[in-house]
């Protein structure tokens, strides 16, 4: 693709826009024709959360230090306190008093 | 409802500063919170939001997430069934993670307004646009962005999406799964096909295994 940077970019954000709203209102379309079936509600839900899986986990496996502890930090936060925002902070403490230490 | 909006601001600042974080335009930042409107999908486009831009990646990594909403908007059919079709339409344009979750509960205690859905859709959208905004203009004062740790808000805020949705023991053998297969693919295929080798993956395995699995609730 030679087209100008911006030109890309407006098309990605078009994408992505189309497929966030088309897929909240195919949900609905389709609820009109048929229910869906216990194996595609399996497999979406899997899916849904196999792809930030599949985003996350070579960026800890490639990351530093930091972004190690900052990971298992988040996760465990997120399991225990059930707090997104609290589970983001720590996350973040971790890796800057990581590099802060050993870096 | 407040609260969320609170929390809303707050993750909009997350994408903000992880987008200038990301060399990401301050433009193409509030045109996808504006747009796109959903904190996961944007979060993972800003990992491959590199030129020339991965426009089939993006598209099927976007599809993968936003399946999910398919499942939520049908789960909301019977509230919405009494309208007229164009205004159906209508009411999911701010369907959340989120205000979907509020929404169903509210529901679910007997409440028939249908203006709680469109109210809280528009109040969390304007929350999530001002917050990106704050992020922004925060995030590009700031030289350093690994010194403060800034540059794992992404990667933190999807594993938070990950196991805060209630993780059953079952799904131990489809997300190792995914994994797995997402780690040999970005080592050993085109750049961004790991996201989808993973998605697909894990929902296969999803399926595959034994239906009696998933009555269990273990955690």
């Amino acid at each position: 693709m030679n087209s100008s940077p911006v030109l890309q970019s407006l098309l990605a954000i078009i994408i992505m826009a189309a497929i966030a709203y088309g897929s909240r209102v195919l949900g609905l379309l389709i609820m009109l024709r048929v229910p869906l079936g216990p194996q595609v509600r399996r497999f979406v839900d899997a899916m849904s959360n196999s792809v930030l899986i599949a985003v996350i986990v070579p960026i800890i496996v490639h990351g530093d230090g930091g972004v190690r502890l900052a990971a298992f930090a988040a996760g465990t936060v997120a399991i225990v306190l059930r707090s997104p925002l609290a589970s983001i902070a720590i996350g973040m403490a971790c890796a800057a008093c990581w590099r802060w230490w050993f870096v | 409802m407040l609260p969320l909006a609170a929390f809303t601001v707050a993750f909009g600042l997350a994408f903000g500063v992880a987008a200038v974080h990301q060399g990401v335009n301050d433009w193409e930042a509030i045109l996808m919170s504006s747009f796109v409107f959903a904190a996961p999908s944007q979060f993972a486009a800003l990992e491959m939001w590199h030129s020339p831009l991965p426009l089939f990646a993006l598209a099927v990594t976007t599809l993968a997430i936003h399946t999910r909403h398919m499942l939520m908007s049908a789960a909301l059919y019977p509230w919405l069934q009494p309208l007229p079709k164009r205004q159906q339409l209508a009411m999911v344009v701010f369907l959340t993670d989120s205000n979907w979750a509020m929404a169903l509960g509210e529901y679910q205690r007997g409440e028939r307004n249908l203006g709680i859905l469109l109210g809280g859709g528009v109040v969390l959208w304007s929350a999530w646009v001002v917050g990106t905004i704050i992020g922004l203009a925060f995030g590009e004062g700031i030289t350093d962005p690994g010194r403060f740790g800034l540059d794992v808000i992404m990667l933190c805020f999807l594993l938070m999406i990950v196991v805060s949705g209630n993780p059953r023991a079952v799904m131990i053998l489809p997300w190792l799964a995914a994994s797995t297969s997402a780690l040999m693919a970005y080592w050993w295929l085109p750049p961004y096909l790991h996201v989808i080798v993973g998605a697909v993956t894990g929902g296969m395995v999803a399926i595959l295994l034994p239906e009696r699995w998933f009555r269990v609730r273990v955690l």
